[in-house]
Formats: structure tokens, sequence, C-alpha cells
């Protein structure tokens, strides 16, 4: 029975509703991230890749399905951020190919598409890995296909993905040792399950109750230890527009305007008295912003700037500083002490970006597009801005190298390792040969309690991970956890170890380490600021 | 029989241009007012003594026309033939010296002039040669011949502790590049079209070491190698010994950097240079 033949439109609006419902999820699932670190977080990457998809297929007027998937897939591919954001993209990517060539579909059609979905999600991934967003992604496609067997409408369909798509995230403990270590489900297929979810109710016409309710995350199949809080998020999209503006009124509630602008905007900053009220804010639609205000009383001094504009300028600035060069570099770093640290070692192009906030796909293409030559050496410098580098590759006409960098401490040894008389191919494997020989040790603080690696951690409590996979030691003070860690990772057998200081620690504390690190092993020692933040230290050994 | 004539900066030993019949023409040091000439009136240890302890940093000065006039016109009393391979006119005017000094002569005497565009062991080597070639009996064109497609075929490779003495002295060049760099690290170079040029860049003193033997290593086929150290035995001992199996230890030459080659690479200098066979 054929009752629902959906449209491009409807397809929109699925997603539209699914990324609604999704961004309302977004700080549970960034809190469910296995390492208690404060790292890049899924449920915000997740969000961004899908405004990006949204966005470009708000601009295609065209109402043929297989138009609209096609634009949904190029933006979430532009704007993917994270491995989750990557993975997402290539589902739309598969969910297009399905789709290709069809004005209508039905659920049969989408049925197909998730299967096509699920196996370019598999084959982009260098080694698939079950209990994550893939398995997810899997068990709903497979769903979808049985469930056509009965009945081909859209909604059934769907709601059968659904529905396996939760057991399947129910399931990822099991699947997967290290979240039943940390008693968690896997972020990324929850974020994939909720997407799915918001598209479900938009067919069923409920969409109009997300607004109400939020989200709650899947509860595993296998009964999991309690955990502990979760840590507030805080992050701060880079794009829209960045607006500034007086308002001049009477009776002015400063702390009404702070309260209802926090709602529509970030980085919101409300000086003044009742009067006379200065307002910055970032946000998507600086139209609201403004209505808003006009409400309240005479705005003066407005400005209105794309920060996406902005951003290309600087890019361009940079770009206008440096000669034409061989081969240019491009990496991805926070923290003022890396970024000086790695302009002093030459002329790279710097995406602002790592852990806390992973630059889109776009950001890296810009950079690479602006750098002073048509070959081109990309750095991520963190495991997941690795995979949005690749995708750099087949955007860009430019020859570009990706050195699959995952910390800071192997850029920089990349960077060292670039032989100026050396062509494209032969400095790329000489570089990656350079950042097999240093290991990266990252001090940070516990955001939450858990378990990893057999170790009970509390809230709090210093950690250690070696090469950004093995959380290796835990204490209280940050001497002990450091040189547990120096301890296993084999510090005796290093040559050089350098001390990245962050923005938290103090030079002082990281002379007083390197010296002891010195006096225990022997070996030549290094401190340098970092000024990253978060990680107290990142300790190279080589 | 060909007469080869040097600069000091090819860092030749006295004794084997004694052996190979080379005539070496001293560029200068100055310690102030006091001049001295390189590798004739100051030895490498001496000048290394000698900077740690004064308070003046030393300056050098190309030979002059008159310092080559006056040689080429005695060798001109035993030969018909004279070959002199110079420093790269890019680092000294020795070259424009060489030039000027051979057309103050009035002699019967051919002279041939050549910019190595090289120094130190790239240059050694290539004087090397030269002078094996004369001895053999090869005339003033062969051997011209020979060393000017040679140059193409050395390679030199430099590492530093700190590229302040090359920066002082104006010798820099494109190896600017590695200037202020807020980590520590040992500099690699190299010279191409006459001038230093940045190659890479160590963590420390064993890496470059290790970089130096792996280059070395990256030759298939090589006629000669030269290694020098200026205030480091040890490390040059241990470059050597690393090198054994690579070169036979009988086409290997053992040097130290001269005072004016040493005014502009500091102490911690570390070179090595490969003659690739044709």
């Amino acid at each position: 029975m054929k009752t629902d033949l959906a449209d491009g439109q409807t397809l929109k609006e699925m997603f539209a509703s699914g990324t609604a419902w999704l961004e309302k999820s977004a700080p549970d699932i960034n809190a469910i991230n296995v390492f208690p670190v404060p790292d890049g977080d899924t449920g915000t990457n997740m969000v961004l890749t899908m405004q990006f998809a949204l966005e470009e297929a708000k601009l295609n007027s065209d109402n043929h399905v297989s138009s609209v998937a096609k634009s949904l897939a190029h933006g979430a591919l532009m704007g993917a951020r994270g491995n989750s954001g990557v993975i997402l993209s290539q589902f739309f990517r598969g969910l297009a190919k399905g789709l290709e060539g069809k004005t209508h579909f039905d659920g049969g059609d989408f049925a197909k598409a998730l299967a096509g979905a699920s196996q370019t999600a598999y084959k982009g991934i260098v080694n698939p890995v079950e209990g994550t967003i893939l398995t997810v992604l899997k068990d709903a496609s497979k769903a979808a296909q049985e469930a056509v067997k009965n009945d081909d409408v859209l909604v059934s369909v769907l709601e059968a993905a659904v529905k396996s798509a939760e057991d399947s995230v129910a399931r990822t403990p099991s699947l997967l040792p290290v979240l039943r270590d940390a008693g968690v489900v896997d972020a990324g297929g929850q974020g994939l399950y909720v997407l799915l979810d918001g598209a479900l109710q938009f067919l069923k016409g409920e969409s109009h109750k997300i607004q109400y309710r939020r989200p709650r995350l899947v509860v595993a199949e296998t009964e999991l230890v309690p955990r502990a809080a979760q840590r507030p998020t805080q992050l701060e999209t880079p794009h829209g527009y960045c607006a500034n503006f007086v308002l001049e009124g009477q009776n002015l509630n400063l702390g009404k305007i702070e309260k209802d602008l926090k709602k529509k905007g970030q980085s919101l900053i409300v000086t003044g008295d009742d009067t006379l009220v200065r307002v910055h804010i970032h946000s998507f639609e600086p139209g609201e912003i403004l209505k808003y205000a006009t409400k309240l009383g005479k705005l003066h001094e407005i400005t209105i700037n794309n920060m996406d504009d902005q951003y290309a300028e600087f890019i361009k600035m940079q770009r206008e500083r440096m000669p034409q060069v061989d081969i240019a570099m491009v990496t991805v770093a926070t923290g003022g002490g890396f970024s000086e640290l790695l302009n002093s070692l030459g002329n790279i192009i710097i995406v602002p970006g790592g852990q806390t906030m992973n630059p889109s796909v776009r950001e890296l293409l810009q950079a690479v597009e602006s750098a002073p030559s048509d070959n081109i050496i990309l750095m991520p410098n963190n495991k997941n801005i690795v995979s949005a580098a690749s995708q750099v590759q087949s955007l860009t006409s430019k020859k570009v190298k990706v050195i699959p960098t995952r910390n800071i401490p192997q850029g920089i040894a990349a960077f060292l390792a670039f032989d100026y008389d050396m062509n494209l191919e032969q400095n790329a494997q000489a570089m990656e040969k350079a950042i097999n020989k240093v290991m990266a040790i990252e001090v940070t603080r516990a955001v939450r309690g858990t378990r990893v690696n057999g170790l009970e951690i509390r809230k709090g409590q210093f950690i250690a991970i070696l090469n950004d996979e093995d959380l290796i030691a835990r204490a209280d003070k940050i001497g002990d956890v450091i040189f547990e860690a120096l301890g296993k990772a084999g510090a005796e057998k290093a040559g050089i170890v350098t001390v990245y200081y962050g923005a938290e620690s103090k030079e002082a504390e990281a002379q007083e380490i390197a010296q002891e690190i010195r006096d225990r092993y022997h070996t030549e020692v290094e401190v340098v600021y970092g000024g990253q933040p978060h990680y107290n230290y990142i300790i190279s050994l080589e | 029989m060909v007469k080869v004539v040097t600069d000091s900066c090819s860092d030749i030993t006295p004794q084997l241009a004694q052996e190979l019949g080379i005539t070496m023409v001293p560029l200068y040091v100055q310690f102030g007012d006091e001049t001295y000439r390189d590798n004739v009136d100051l030895s490498t240890e001496e000048f290394y003594h000698k900077l740690e302890t004064s308070k003046i940093r030393p300056t050098t000065t190309t030979a002059t026309p008159a310092d080559f006039a006056k040689l080429f016109t005695k060798l001109a009393e035993e030969t018909k033939e004279i070959l002199t391979i110079t420093l790269s006119e890019k680092f000294s005017g020795t070259y424009t010296a060489a030039l000027q000094g051979k057309a103050m002569v009035s002699k019967d005497c051919r002279i041939e002039v050549i910019d190595s565009q090289a120094g130190a062991g790239a240059q050694m080597l290539l004087v090397i040669s030269a002078a094996k070639m004369a001895r053999a009996g090869a005339n003033l064109e062969q051997i011209a011949d020979w060393v000017r497609r040679a140059i193409s075929r050395v390679h030199i490779r430099m590492t530093f502790d700190t590229l302040e003495y090359l920066r002082r002295g104006g010798r820099i060049g494109k190896a600017q590049a590695f200037l202020g760099s807020l980590l520590k690290v040992n500099p690699v170079l190299g010279i191409k079209d006459g001038a230093t040029f940045p190659i890479a860049r160590c963590r420390n003193r064993t890496q470059a070491m290790d970089f130096l033997v792996n280059f070395v290593r990256g030759f298939s086929r090589i006629e000669a190698v030269a290694i020098e150290d200026a205030t480091t035995p040890d490390d040059l001992q241990t470059l050597a010994q690393r090198l054994k199996d690579v070169v036979p230890p009988e086409r290997t030459y053992r040097s130290k950097v001269s005072p004016v080659v040493g005014t502009h690479v500091g102490p911690h200098v570390l070179a090595v240079s490969v003659l690739e066979a044709e």
C-alpha cells in the first residue's frame, strides 16, 4: 500500500527535525565520551556537521529528493567535524547515492539508501570498530530492509530502523570493552539514534513536541556502573555573525536582556546601565537579535560582521605575509605557546582548533587553498581531526599530503623532519617516519569519575594518557602521575624529553619536573611553554 | 706538471697539502688589531682557545690579489700550468682576488681559476682529486674540465648547535628560515648554488649525527668522503667509526675547520662531505 511518496522537502524537514532533536541531546552525548578528558565533543561535532548539511540543503530550491540528498551530503562533508562528523557525512553520501535520480522516495528507497549509507560509512574508515556509530547504522539499515518486506511505507520503515538503532546503542558496551569499563554507551551511536528518532517524529507529525522534551540517553543492556555527575559543556562555534550595538532606552533590565539573549547566541557580553546597554553576541541569526532589541529601545552603532568572512580575511592576510614556496605547510593548534612555537619553526598556516574544537573540513580546505603553494603538507595534530584532514585531499586541485599527526608533539616532530632539499613525496615519507619516533604523554584532570583500563578514577584526579589512547596513570598529585606515566612509557630509552606546560601550569613547577626527569633518567630535558588549555602538561619523548 | 692552488677554507691539512703538492693560500683572521694568516700563524686549536678567552670578536678577510700574484709569479718559475680552486664566491672575495692576481702575472704561464661553489670539506674533495690527477700527468684542460663537472657531485652537510656565528658573519643565506626557533634544535645545513641552504632540524646532537650518517648511506657510489669538526674530536671519532663500513678509511679524509671557516660556523660544527663517483 503506497500512501506516502515523500519529496525533497520532506527529506529536508526530516533531518531538520532530527538535528533539532540532536541539538537537545548534544550535552548528554558530549558527556559520555569514553575518556574523561576535555575532548573533541561528539555531540557538538555531530550538530555542527548537521547544521552545515541543512544550510546547504536550504540553499537548494530544487524539490527532487535526489538533489536535496546531494546538497545534504555536500554540506555535511564541508562541515564535517571530528570522527563522528566525518562518519555522518559518509552516511549522507551513501544516502545521496541511494536516492540518485529519484524525484520522490518511499520506505523501500529509504531502506536501500540506508544500506548504501552503511556500506559507504564502513568503507570510509580504515579500521572499522564494532560497538560504535558504524554498528548502529548497520543494524538500523538491516531492520529497515526487513521492515520493507511487510510494508514499504516510509514512516513504518523508519520506525523499525529507529527501534533497531536504539537496541543497537544499548548493546554497544557489550561489543566495546572500553565502553563497558567506563559504563557508557557509544556517543556517536547515540547521536545517530537521536538524529533518526527526530526525523521519525517529523514523519509522525510530532516534531512540535521536540520543543518541550529532551532525548534520553539509551540505557545499556548490561548493568552499568553508576556514573558520576556530567561535566558542563562549554563550546563555542566560531562561525555565524558577530553583532555589536548600543541600546538606548528607559528602565532597561540588564539581567533580563542577558537572560533573553543567552538563548539566541554565544559569547554574549551585556554591559551598561538602565538607559544605555552595550551588547556583543555571536549568532547565526543576527536579525532575530536586532528585532528583539528594537522592541526595547533605540539602537546605535550597529555592526554585524560575518565571522566566516573575517576568518577568510585572516587566512588571506597570512598568505600575503608569505612568499610562494615549493611546499607549504598547514596545521592545527590551540594554545598561544604552541602557535608561537610552530611559527618560530618556519612558515606554516595554523588553523585554530584541537581537542576542544575540531576544525571543519571547510576550515581546513580554506587554509589549504590560501597556502602559498600548490604542494601542501597538512598536519591535523589531533586524532579526531585526522579523518577530516583526509577529506580535504579530494576537495582541492592542490596536491595535499596528510601526515596523520595525532598530537602536537608528533606535529612538531614532523615539522622538524621537513627537509628543504626533498620533494613532496619524499618529505611526506620522512615526516611520517618521524612521527613514529615520538611518544606523547598528556596530563589533565578527570572531568568525571570513571573506570578505564581497570583504573578507578575519581573526578578531579590527575590522569595521564599515552599517545592519545591509553590512560596509563592516575594520581592525586601531578608529579606522581607524571612519573608513573614516564616509567610506563619507557622514558629511560628517550634521547630527549620536552615538557610543554599548559596555560594553567607554572613555569617554575615545569622546571622542577624537568630537573627530576634529568636526575632520574639522565636524559636531555627541555621546558617549553605550550599554553594549551585543559592539559597541564604535554610531554614528548623522542 | 700542473700546479694545484687552493685557499685555506678548503681545510686541507698541511701534511696532506705537502703530500699531494697542493699550494695553500691563507685567508686572514683578525682579532682587533692582530692579523693572523689562516692555519699558518694560527692553528684551529689556538683559534678556538683565543675565541673563548678573547673579548674581541674575530673577523675574517679574503686573500688579496697581490697574494695570488706573488704566488703565481713564483710558481710560474717551475710550471707553465696553474689550476686554482677557490671558496664559493658567495662566501668570500677570494675568487675575485685570484682572478685579479692572475691578471697581474706577466710570466708566460696559463692560469685557470675555478669557483668551487662550495667550501670546507666539499672544496677539499675537489682539490684532492685535482691534485691526484695532476700527479698522474693530466694537463690543465683535463683537470679543469673534470673539476667543473665534478662540482655538482660534491655534497656537504653541516650540523650546528647554534646558527648564531653564521648569522653574525652574514653567511646564513636561506638558512635564516631556521633562525628564531623557540625549541632547541640542531640545524643541518648544506651548500646549494654556492650558498648555505637549510636542510633539516634535529632535536639533539645524537639525532644530528644519525642524520649525517644516513646522508652518506644514501649514496650508492662514493668516490671520497671528508669529515670535519672544530672542537669536538670525540664526535669526529664516533662519526668516523660509524662511516667505516660505508666508505673505506683510505678514501675518508679527516680534518678540522680552519680558523676562518670556524669564525663563521662556531665551535660545535660537525660536517661531512661526499664526492659522488661519476
